[in-house]
């Protein structure tokens, strides 16, 4: 082993935990007892966890992905000189910052830090420039307005995902009548696909926090919650522990670095309701009631909780302030199109070689961060479409990823930028289904206040799942369609409004899918269990058995070795699965 | 097969240090509800009684909490929680096989039942966990799982009975003492509501 005194960092995000981090921390530290072990959260290369970073005694940067307890051995040998270089997990070597296409490609600015600093150090923060944005302003008298003014020129809108321009709305609040001013951090990262939230609450809490300040300045907020999902424990931890730190560092509190600010931030745990998310229902399940929406105006800015003027800032928004105060409003202007400013971070997940978190300029095409950055499809099929907003948003043909991502040209397209979900899916998935499953959610998650949200929402469930089982007609389709446009113009909250984009994209792009489900009686992508049937191509089978041991209805009979005596039940078979998983000879069919 | 009771027994003094730390006002509903689900693992009445009497929350507005949140849950759950993501990437990636395979697991044939007979597990469909690169995943106590098969799912779920002495139905036979068990799963749940 090398005498020179190294450093493992370790990437702990709840990727890195689910993917074994814990485990590969302990292992390094059993074989180095005296290196230098360090956590951080996820860089955002979720498809190379575990992810360690070896320094070693000359100060070189080493970065491995997919780590496990075997691998490690390995990888120390060449680090003290006695193996070769793990080539299949190194990711890249040098500088801390340059590397793979995955990174190089990417602009990061309200990721800056995550995955390089321990978010548990207030120190490591400050080393990085940290709370250096809202000391400028404490220590120069920069007024609140002139702090509007520099978000105004940065150009940058809510992250959320409505768009909505981020100095406009703090100068309503600004302008309201009162004192007592109150500011909310929205982590209620509902759409079931995106990450991005999570990822900066657990790996940069004081970035978030600083963004919490500079928005409280600008509007003259003195109280202020961050609202985060308790589906998010280690975001909730290292939160909270950020404000704890903060606290006794004279950077939260009253009379904070001796200004006369003051403001101080409690964090509300969200219970498990999308439609809270929406601003005034977060508001009602602040103050301890159902989450639902009321009518506005008045808005949040002027009349919001306890009744007084409210601003909800994502925490992605909040994530950019420090940067956009220290750099300059002009200089992230610089960065994307006209029409959008600044940066936008993306969960990409689904069917993609390199999914994980990425933060691109505006204006890069959609094809771009598919195939450039995440390296195209994990799977042998195409990629047929990209699902952007999750259960707000819609369904992007392939033919359409040359649209750049800018808020309105996803518009255009009958999908949304959203808070920043995208789901990759091959010629696997099918979109019917994919309709079936957003409603499926958005019919669970309406808060039933609007008749057609909490009507409509259901019948179109209804008529989805009647086509996908093979039972629906024509005229199912345009009842669909008509539904479709009555919820959205009839609901009072964005859930409603919005709900029904991803049957219409998939009817717009993907109409065929539906008239072979409805005439045809065909799944064409093999995934609707009412139109498919699973059968055993006996030339292909082994006659291994591990099929009917994994049947959960003993739907599957035969002979060991005897691949001729192998069949499935159709009468008991359930479609669902298991047995193709199971096999190692891809001797069942699906179709 | 034989039905074990899981309705908890509901410490009064708990219930008040709780509304002593979160207040008596109405915004405190949530976060009282939430203390009470993580110590119990669903909410008893006995409990919502208490901070009805307790606090200025009415009975309506709390029972409204707790109805309309997807967290609260009013029927008692098994000594330990699974939690299926049913996030896009998940559901794309085959999260309803795992439904599929854990519940065969656990031997449960009813559609409207979603915890074991001996009462030892109980599966929970949520929205997303937030690891969508790892689809699809799920959460065995507090650990995370990802990339997986029905025949995954089912595997990870044996090993965890076996480091936590739990039984799988069908497994009774090796069944020890039963109150160890009961004793080392309610560990179990407070040591995954400290993390």
């Amino acid at each position: 082993m090398s005498a020179q005194p190294m450093t493992i960092i370790v990437g702990e995000g709840t990727c890195g935990i689910a993917a074994g981090a814990k485990d590969v921390y302990k292992t390094f530290r059993e074989l180095l007892p005296d290196a230098r072990m360090k956590t951080v959260g996820c860089v955002g290369m979720c498809h190379q966890e575990v992810m360690v970073e070896i320094i070693d005694g000359s100060g070189g940067a080493f970065l491995y992905g997919k780590v496990d307890r075997k691998n490690i051995p390995s990888i120390l040998e060449y680090h003290a000189g006695t193996g070769d270089i793990r080539s299949d997990h190194l990711i890249r070597s040098g500088s801390r910052t340059n590397g793979s296409d995955y990174l190089s490609r990417q602009t990061r600015i309200a990721l800056r830090n995550v995955g390089l600093l321990d978010p548990a150090s207030l120190d490591e923060f400050r080393m990085r420039g940290g709370y250096r944005a809202i000391e400028k302003i404490l220590s120069e008298g920069i007024t609140p307005d002139q702090v509007i003014e520099e978000v105004r020129t940065a150009g940058i809108r809510g992250r959320g995902g409505a768009g909505f321009p981020t100095s406009v709305k703090w100068t309503f609040a600004r302008n309201a009548e009162g004192n007592e001013k109150y500011l909310i951090c929205n982590g209620d990262e509902g759409d079931p696909g995106a990450f991005m939230d999570r990822s900066l609450l657990e790996g940069d809490p004081h970035n978030v926090l600083e963004g919490m300040l500079i928005a409280a300045y600008a509007i003259g907020a003195s109280k202020g919650y961050a609202y985060i999902r308790a589906e998010y424990p280690l975001a909730v931890r290292h939160f909270g522990s950020a404000i704890r730190d903060a606290r006794s560092a004279g950077l939260l509190g009253s009379d904070i670095l001796g200004s006369g600010f003051s403001f101080d931030v409690t964090i509300k745990q969200g219970a498990g309701a999308f439609v809270c998310g929406e601003e005034t229902a977060l508001i009602a399940s602040i103050e301890g009631q159902r989450g639902m929406p009321r009518i506005r105006p008045p808005f949040p800015a002027v009349k919001g909780l306890y009744g007084k003027p409210t601003i909800i800032n994502n925490v992605e928004t909040l994530a950019n302030l420090g940067w956009i105060i220290e750099n300059g409003g002009q200089a992230y202007a610089a960065i994307g199109t006209d029409d959008s400013k600044g940066t936008k971070v993306f969960a990409l997940a689904g069917a993609i070689k390199r999914g994980g978190l990425v933060e691109v300029p505006m204006g890069m095409t959609v094809r771009e961060v598919l195939y450039d950055i995440g390296g195209g499809s994990s799977t042998e099929r195409s990629i047929k479409a990209v699902q952007l907003g999750g259960p707000s948003g819609g369904c992007i043909p392939e033919s359409l990823f040359d649209t750049p991502i800018e808020y309105a040209a996803l518009n255009a397209t009958g999908a949304i930028m959203g808070s920043g979900g995208m789901v990759v899916m091959d010629e696997k998935s099918c979109m019917v289904d994919i309709a079936r499953y957003f409603l499926e959610f958005t019919q669970i998650e309406s808060c039933g206040k609007c008749t057609f949200c909490r009507v409509g929402t259901v019948r179109m469930k209804e008529l989805l799942t009647s086509i996908s089982e093979g039972e629906g007609t024509m005229e199912d389709i345009d009842t669909l369609e008509e539904l479709a446009h009555q919820v959205r113009t009839s609901s009072l909250c964005g859930l409603g409004q919005t709900a029904p984009n991803p049957v219409l994209t998939t009817l717009r792009y993907f109409r065929d899918e539906y008239v072979a489900h409805v005439e045809e009686k065909r799944c064409p992508a093999g995934v609707c269990k009412g139109l498919i049937t699973h059968t055993i191509m006996t030339d292909a089978c082994t006659g291994c058995s591990l099929c009917e041991r994994y049947c959960p209805v003993d739907a599957i009979t035969g002979v060991r070795k005897k691949p001729e005596t192998w069949v499935i039940d159709h009468d008991l078979c359930i479609n669902c699965g298991m047995c193709v998983e199971a096999c190692n000879s891809d001797a069942i069919r699906v179709e | 097969m034989e039905q074990h009771s899981l309705e908890a027994v509901v410490d009064e003094a708990l219930v008040r240090k709780w509304i002593e730390e979160y207040g008596s006002d109405a915004s405190a509903a949530v976060p009282l509800l939430q203390a009470v689900q993580n110590e119990y693992g669903y909410l008893p009445r006995e409990a919502m009684d208490m901070i009805v009497s307790g606090t200025r929350i009415t009975a309506s507005q709390l029972y409204g909490v707790a109805t309309f949140y997807s967290q609260f849950r009013l029927d008692p759950v098994g000594r330990n929680m699974i939690k299926v993501c049913h996030g896009t990437a998940c559901h794309v990636s085959g999260a309803d096989r795992l439904n599929t395979a854990l519940r065969q697991s656990l031997g449960i044939k009813d559609d409207a039942e979603d915890t074991a007979s001996n009462g030892s597990y109980t599966i929970e469909d949520v929205a997303c966990v937030g690891c969508c690169s790892l689809a699809p995943v799920m959460v065995i106590g507090d650990e995370t799982h990802g990339n997986l098969s029905g025949a995954d799912a089912q595997r990870h779920l044996k090993k965890h009975a076996r480091r936590n002495g739990e039984f799988l139905p069908g497994h009774e036979e090796e069944k020890s003492d039963e109150a160890a068990r009961t004793r080392q799963s309610s560990e179990n749940r407070k040591k995954e509501v400290r993390q």
